[in-house]
């Protein structure tokens, strides 16, 4: 059996979280048996409903006022609970710091192993065999752990597609497990966390994002392209001459000297596409350049093209995403 | 202060030095503004091995990466659509005996030897300003950390450092923004000529591995060049397909609306060049300036309690196109007199001419005096400077005025209204950007891998950026966009009506080349080091 550990963060379920029930989803696959997903935290029933409609066998819901906010000792006890009652074969783990914090004193304390960062699973004579870089990523080991079970491992971002959760024919059963955590237990005192700056926005995050170039000309245009982003709930961008003008934070950024975003759908409206700016975008899925200058190196990346007038397809665009 | 190949002589020869002497040991410190050992430093490079021979004998068992000894000599006049060869290759331009390298790589390795003798190299830590305790220098401050644009501290502030120092030894390269301090502060350049600079920039090409012979070396004059501008390409060949692939141009040209990148895509466009590149790829990009202006524009190079060594003195032999050997020599020699001078117990102005008399009486003045007219007869057009360079090997470099007089590159430049008939810009028509053999400077720019934290403050400080939308404009259509082979510069549409432009300093792509600073017409750009680390990134340059 396997167990996942989904986090979630005010209700609303990590994407890497989804990630790890993806690797789960390709070691049942392969016979490695009925995948169990344990959703923890406080007051998680939403996520638990959202994860349920997933191809997974159970989710159980580990629901602890205790466990909000994070604290290593509050997830290392009730985690080691649902494992000690479960029995599972794995134990697979998202790609978050709370996971880095956490996954190897849980790891620890049943003496089994932990294997991290994996980007894939094969399958071997004996079971299953991670698969993981090794020194800075100079060569890539399948690592068959021995010993019994559980074993731990965690699965590095963006190693499987979130979006490709099989969803199941039924809804999985829910059940609600029950811990036993004393708070005076918990030694740790969480402060807020930490954020650099105030409304930092996390791109990488987003699965649609509309970023704006040059081609916009001025601040006062900015909400023509803003418009469309709210019509496709997108997360607004730009290149960097946009952001160095202090036309939108520098948070906004992407490129080299800003964020490396993969989102499901980039817009880039009047972006002219100039290497610093490809190397931030250009492992998004789908790519749609607006531009009116037909030579510009956007296209050569883009999926599909319009070369026009951003003032004319821009507001086209958006009022036929309003119909 | 600099951890090229200057500095890092001097560091090592001081821990020889020590070594032969039952002295307390000196603490010895290399600061360098790169985030890595040798990721500012590019050069063409072909080495003169005489310098590193005396620094570190048993170089070749220590595996310095000296990549391949010259086997070729060539040079060549290019005409629009021809070459010529030049019958015979000129002395100084023989290169027998010498290598063709990677600058940042030797210096990776050569910091390393530094390192393993004991000495703290460290990298990331610009110097922000001199330290003076009265008429001494004492040190020097590096700069401040975690400054947002506005020079509010950030979250990660961390103020800049007071290091102090019996002797501190400025190796801050070409224009170095510590030695342009000092040079004003004790008057160093007062009866010297003014130094005289050139622009540089290179990429290394990967091409066919037996498209040229490895330690081939070849200089190019003329095309598309004009006979009153100085300068030239290079081709060196590395081993394994590796191509340096460059172009210098003096910054003393006439034409306001001349630009060396613009010269460099015409140059590989030459079908000399296009054969040799063709089915290669560009993999790195750089730019640097050179000081050309020889023996008669070196600053004096000593102060109380410090020295000037290496591109910041300007130790170069423009006529033989070296600079390494004799930074290193330089630094070599500033070693010796300061550790004289901390022996002696005194770091006076006085006591540190002991690194005049070494220059003088050593290699750096027999190599440099004889050519000491040779840059500035160059001032009078390429036919005239190759005259006189052929002469000045009969004589020793005699003229009938010695020196030869000169006048500082910037003020050469001549206003759009002025320049009369003839053609403005380096060539006919603009030059088709491929992206393949040809780039725009943004996209060469990026393979420089050149980084800054975007929210700091901008270290290239125009005093008066009214003058680039009124007079600038007008007089000399604003040459910074053009002299910065970087994109740095570039003048933004106001929308407020026609040809109604204001300046914008992209400071994060700067190379740190320092052209700006050297040749803008009013003078009025001042180069300031940014947060440490930040930079270019050199990787083989």
């Amino acid at each position: 059996m396997i167990l996942v550990v989904a986090e979630q963060r005010e209700g609303v379920m990590n994407r890497v979280s989804w990630e790890a029930v993806v690797a789960a989803q390709e070691m049942a696959a392969q016979g490695f048996g009925p995948i169990k997903v344990v959703v923890i935290g406080s007051t998680v029933a939403g996520v638990a409903d959202e994860v349920a409609a997933a191809e997974v066998a159970e989710v159980l819901v580990l629901d602890h006022p205790a466990l909000e906010p994070y604290t290593s000792d509050g997830f290392v006890r009730a985690l080691t609970q649902v494992v000690d009652a479960e029995s599972p074969d794995v134990v697979v783990f998202p790609y978050t710091y709370q996971t880095r914090d956490c996954a190897a004193t849980l790891a620890t304390r049943h003496q089994r192993t932990l294997v991290t960062d994996c980007i894939g699973i094969k399958s071997g004579p004996n079971g299953v065999l991670f698969v993981r870089p090794m020194f800075q990523g100079k060569f890539v080991a399948d690592i068959a752990v021995r010993g019994p079970v559980p074993h731990f491992v965690s699965f590095q971002t963006a190693a499987y597609r979130a979006d490709a959760v099989a969803r199941g024919v039924a809804t999985a059963p829910t059940r609600r497990v029950e811990i036993e955590l004393d708070v005076a237990d918990i030694r740790q005192r969480p402060e807020a966390p930490f954020k650099e700056a105030k409304q930092a926005v996390d791109l990488t995050q987003a699965e649609r994002i509309v970023a704006v170039g040059r081609g916009i000309k001025g601040q006062e245009y900015l909400p023509v392209v803003q418009q469309l982003a709210k019509a496709l709930g997108a997360e607004v961008a730009a290149s960097r001459p946009i952001c160095d003008t202090g036309w939108l934070p520098m948070d906004r950024q992407v490129g080299s000297s800003g964020q490396t975003v993969a989102p499901k759908l980039y817009l880039a409206i009047g972006i002219s596409g100039a290497i610093q700016h490809l190397v931030g975008m250009k492992g998004a899925r789908t790519i749609v350049a607006v531009n009116k200058d037909p030579d510009a190196p956007i296209f050569e990346v883009a999926d599909y093209g319009i070369v026009g007038d951003l003032f004319e397809v821009v507001p086209a665009l958006t009022a036929a995403l309003g119909d | 202060m600099g951890g090229g190949p200057a500095g890092l002589s001097a560091a090592l020869r001081l821990t020889a030095l020590q070594q032969q002497c039952d002295r307390a040991p000196l603490s010895i410190a290399v600061l360098e503004k790169a985030r890595e050992h040798g990721a500012h430093l590019l050069s063409g490079a072909v080495l003169d091995p005489s310098a590193l021979d005396e620094l570190i004998p048993d170089w070749k068992e220590r595996g310095a990466p000296l990549d391949v000894p010259v086997s070729d000599d060539r040079i060549y006049f290019l005409t629009q659509k021809r070459k010529l060869r030049f019958p015979i290759t000129p002395p100084p331009l023989r290169n027998h005996g010498n290598y063709v390298i990677s600058l940042n790589r030797f210096i990776k390795w050569l910091a390393e030897q530094v390192e393993s003798a004991g000495v703290d190299v460290f990298t990331g830590f610009s110097g922000s300003e001199v330290l003076f305790e009265g008429d001494q220098v004492v040190g020097v401050r590096t700069g401040d950390r975690g400054v947002d644009r506005e020079g509010n501290p950030k979250s990660n502030f961390e103020p800049g450092v007071d290091i102090k120092a019996l002797v501190t030894i400025f190796a801050d390269g070409v224009r170095g923004n510590l030695t342009k301090t000092l040079i004003s502060r004790y008057s160093l350049d007062d009866n010297r000529l003014p130094q005289s600079y050139a622009v540089g920039i290179k990429e290394l090409w990967e091409v066919p591995i037996d498209r040229v012979n490895p330690g081939a070396v070849i200089h190019t004059m003329g095309y598309p060049l004009r006979s009153d501008e100085f300068g030239g390409g290079f081709i060196y060949a590395l081993s394994k397909g590796c191509l340096s692939v460059g172009f210098v141009a003096g910054l003393d040209y006439r034409d306001p609306m001349f630009d060396l990148h613009e010269a460099f895509q015409r140059f590989k466009r030459h079908s000399f060049v296009s054969r040799l590149l063709a089915g290669g790829q560009m993999v790195r990009y750089g730019a640097k300036a050179l000081p050309e202006g020889g023996w008669y524009a070196l600053p004096r190079c000593h102060v109380n309690g410090g020295l000037i060594i290496g591109d910041a003195a300007g130790f170069l032999n423009s006529m033989r196109l070296k600079g390494i050997h004799l930074a290193m020599r330089s630094g070599m020699y500033a070693a010796e007199a300061a550790f004289e001078a901390i022996g002696s117990g005194d770091v006076s102005q006085a006591s540190l001419t002991r690194f005049q008399t070494l220059v003088d009486s050593g290699q750096i003045r027999a190599e440099l005096y004889p050519v000491r007219n040779v840059h500035q007869s160059f001032s009078h057009g390429l036919w005239a400077g190759l005259f006189y360079s052929g002469f000045s090997l009969l004589t020793g470099g005699w003229w009938f005025r010695d020196p030869m007089p000169a006048h500082a590159g910037h003020e050469r430049i001549e206003r759009v209204d002025t320049v009369g008939g003839r053609r403005l810009g380096s060539g006919v028509g603009a030059v088709a950007i491929d992206r393949v053999l040809t780039f725009d400077k943004l996209t060469n720019v990026h393979y420089s891998g050149t980084r800054h934290d975007e929210n700091q403050p901008t270290h290239l400080l125009v005093q008066d950026t009214d003058i680039c939308r009124t007079r600038c404009r007008e007089e000399y259509r604003n040459p910074c966009t053009r002299f910065c082979p970087a994109n740095v510069y570039e003048m933004i549409d106001t929308g407020d009506g026609p040809g109604e432009t204001i300046l914008k300093i992209n400071a994060s792509n700067c190379l740190h080349c320092k052209a700006c600073d050297i040749m803008d017409p009013y003078q009025i750009i001042d180069w300031v080091p940014p947060e440490g680390g930040g930079g270019p990134k050199y990787e083989g340059m």
